[in-house]
């Protein structure tokens, strides 16, 4: 493993864990304020991606970028406005239900405008080339523009939050809604727009990542359970829990890969051998980097048990 | 009134009833083509059931079967999964559906496999025969043979094969990385690939062996990208097909890492949009039955009916194994006339058909069947293009060697009972 290697593994961990932040950072913000878990997030992020794909073969990419988002999110407001609010009056369950639904409607709606198949969403061509090298690996001008994307995003939602007083009035409907209205603001309209903000965050996730996944009916799907993993390991509620847990979820899911060690290994590290025709050599020569994409739920169970909160969250799950 | 209204309702009922009768036997065949159309794999499903679909509407153009009766293909999704196949199949058995025609996805077939051998074992007088053209995992015409079941694309026991013979004519492929899925299918590659290699190309260095979960799980292949530069590989063998093949070809892009890429069904018509060019970054060495844009070097009808194909469907030509199960199926209707999969089969089995090289031969002793293949590389072409869905992308595969049938023949340990 030399030095560059890791520095490429490092880099794509980071991205990965970055994208995992856009994706989850709405959904945290919702469940914070809001106590609604809202399943059809991954779904939201899905809509992004198509939007962005749509638009770009209407206008261009940039235009995507800023347009795509804002539709999600006004969306992602209708949606909690019309629907959520009546909803609310029946408790979690209703509403978790609810957006189970949605996310259904979500897909087939998906599969009714754009066909079943991938659509051609692809990285506009002015970002489409390799930045720089190191000892033979390239390292994509686009890869580093949804880096730099999603590290901004991080630092503006966190200004707004601790430095805006539309932050400080957020922070306080999160914990005394009744008091806040009391003095004169309109407590569910800052419902409606945490909302819509939380799911137009996963609108530019999915405009940044659709064209590198690619955009097909079945991605919320794919990438809805990870965004809850997210969330727990991080604390439900917390911003910050988020991205630390994010990073660490995309660090140790991209080294894990590299890691060809298995239980094996370990054993005639301790000096056995297991036999290879053996029954118990099928279960102890998996490797960690086969086991690589359910190694962030290992670290669920493992937070579940030993602080169910998350890293930095303060309600029970 | 009321009395009116009952008689009514009655009359409604007794009607709805009798429309419901059986149709009569002058209606089509039908056949249940079982494909993933949902999810990731939405995309292989939906072409390899409309190739299905135009071979079949050849048949029917010919005249059909029997008495002029036709075949009629009936789409099923399984979206990919073993467990949603054997509700489908149970579904088709119930409608007294008698033929089932699967290919994409190993681990389905060998759901259905045995899901079929129970059924026929049990139900004699109402089996049902399983048409297989694409699930290449060696058991199935080996240890899990069926008398029921018809492969009619070589195994990866004979792909791998080939590519292998390719490969010890290539100087420049000295150390490959071998990198599959992890389910039945790419297991048997990696095994098949680690034998031949060790065996037949001594001077290659096999530098890194994967398994990575299957079916569109991974989205992220960088990390798979640095191991293969880790190690030095300058050829990865690999069994990938579908988004595990797309974005691999894309990640080894973009992070700018230089392989050969022999692969199985790496190059697929449907993941042209997901890759564009970086699909010519690295070559691509694909084996296949045929490629339509040598027309010279085929046969006139095969040339029609690629011809045909490409008006019909809007994409080239990019199978011919599909052709030839149609063709071979209707064949044995005619032959035993019947439409009993019993009778059907014993005059499937040992049935030789016309090909692209020379004839397509049916094994009777484990129902594989063997013929002449090609290696092949995508390549850019500007001139006479691979078009799908109306679109080109500037790139067609271009012929690199005819493997030879006997080379890829392999004996079987099939224990065939029949009834």
């Amino acid at each position: 493993m030399t030095v560059d290697i890791i520095i490429f593994t490092i880099f794509n961990g980071l991205l990965y864990g970055m994208f995992l932040f856009m994706l989850s950072s709405g959904l945290t913000l919702i469940f914070g304020m809001m106590g609604v878990l809202n399943f059809a997030h991954a779904s939201f992020f899905m809509i992004g991606a198509y939007l962005g794909y749509q638009i770009s073969t209407f206008t261009n990419y940039w235009i995507a970028l800023i347009l795509a988002p804002f539709f999600v999110g006004l969306l992602g407001v209708m949606v909690e406005k019309y629907a959520l609010r009546r909803i609310h009056k029946y408790g979690h369950v209703a509403e978790l239900i609810f957006t189970f639904g949605i996310f259904y409607i979500i897909e087939e709606i998906v599969q009714m405008v754009w066909g079943k198949i991938p659509v051609p969403y692809e990285i506009p061509k002015i970002l489409n080339f390799s930045l720089f090298e190191i000892s033979g690996m390239s390292y994509p001008a686009y890869s580093m523009f949804r880096l730099f994307i999603s590290i901004a995003m991080f630092i503006a939602i966190y200004q707004i939050l601790a430095k805006t007083r539309t932050g400080l009035i957020i922070k306080a409907a999160l914990t005394h809604p009744n008091m806040v209205s009391c003095l004169g603001h309109n407590v569910p309209k800052v419902f409606s727009y945490v909302f819509g903000f939380g799911c137009s965050l996963a609108g530019l996730a999915g405009v940044l990542a659709g064209n590198v996944i690619g955009t097909e009916p079945s991605m919320a799907l794919l990438l809805g359970p990870i965004v809850f993993v997210v969330i727990v390991v991080g604390g439900l509620g917390s911003l910050k829990g988020a991205l630390v847990a994010s990073i660490i979820i995309g660090l140790i899911q991209t080294i894990s890969i590299s890691l060809e060690v298995n239980i094996n290994d370990l054993f005639s590290f301790l000096g056995y051998s297991i036999d290879i025709k053996s029954k118990l050599n099928e279960f102890t020569s998996i490797t960690i980097s086969q086991l690589a994409p359910i190694v962030p739920y290992i670290l669920l169970i493992v937070i579940l048990i030993a602080r169910p909160r998350g890293l930095y969250g303060d309600r029970d799950v | 009134m009321r009395k009116l209204q009952t008689v009514f309702i009655i009359f409604i009922s007794i009607l709805s009833l009798i429309s419901c009768e059986k149709k009569d036997s002058k209606s089509s065949i039908k056949i249940a083509a079982i494909e993933p159309l949902s999810g990731p794999y939405a995309a292989v499903g939906d072409d390899l059931i409309t190739q299905v679909e135009f071979y079949t509407e050849e048949i029917n153009n010919n005249g059909g079967v029997l008495d002029g009766r036709k075949l009629e293909i009936i789409r099923m999704d399984n979206a990919n999964k073993a467990e949603k196949t054997t509700e489908l199949v149970r579904k088709a058995i119930d409608n007294d559906i008698r033929f089932i025609i699967q290919g994409g996805g190993s681990h389905v077939a060998k759901s259905i496999i045995t899901q079929l051998e129970k059924h026929n074992s049990r139900n004699p007088g109402k089996e049902v025969l399983f048409l297989n053209h694409s699930a290449v995992t060696p058991s199935f015409t080996n240890e899990d043979c069926t008398f029921f079941h018809f492969r009619f694309d070589a195994n990866t026991d004979m792909k791998v094969a080939a590519l292998v013979t390719e490969i010890a004519k290539d100087m420049d492929v000295n150390k490959v990385y071998l990198f599959n899925q992890n389910y039945a299918y790419g297991q048997s590659i990696k095994k098949q690939a680690r034998k031949l290699l060790t065996d037949r190309v001594p001077r290659v260095k096999i530098v890194g062996d994967e398994l990575i979960p299957p079916f569109g799980k991974v989205t992220d292949f960088n990390p798979y990208v640095s191991k293969i530069k880790v190690s030095g590989a300058d050829t990865i063998l690999t069994g990938n097909w579908g988004p595990d093949a797309y974005r691999l070809i894309n990640a080894l892009a973009d992070a700018g890492v230089k392989v050969k890429i022999f692969g199985i069904y790496i190059f697929l018509p449907n993941s042209m949009p997901s890759m564009s060019k970086n699909a010519l970054f690295n070559p691509i060495i694909q084996i296949k039955e045929t490629i339509p844009y040598d027309t010279e070097k085929l046969p006139d009808w095969l040339n029609q009916i690629n011809k045909r194909h490409l008006e019909k469907t809007k994409m080239s030509s990019d199978t011919d194994r599909m052709r030839n199960m149609m063709e071979m199926f209707a064949r044995a209707i005619n032959q035993s006339n019947s439409l009993e999969p019993v009778k059907i089969a014993y005059a499937l089995e040992d049935m030789e058909n016309r090909g692209p090289y020379g004839s397509v031969r049916m094994r009777k002793e484990d129902h594989q069947a063997h013929f002449d293949m090609v290696t092949t590389v995508v390549e850019e072409n500007k001139a006479n293009p691979m078009i799908y869905k109306d679109k080109n992308y500037g790139m067609a595969y271009s012929t690199l060697n005819i493997i030879e049938e006997k080379d890829v023949t392999f004996p079987s340990r099939c224990d065939m009972k029949r009834p």
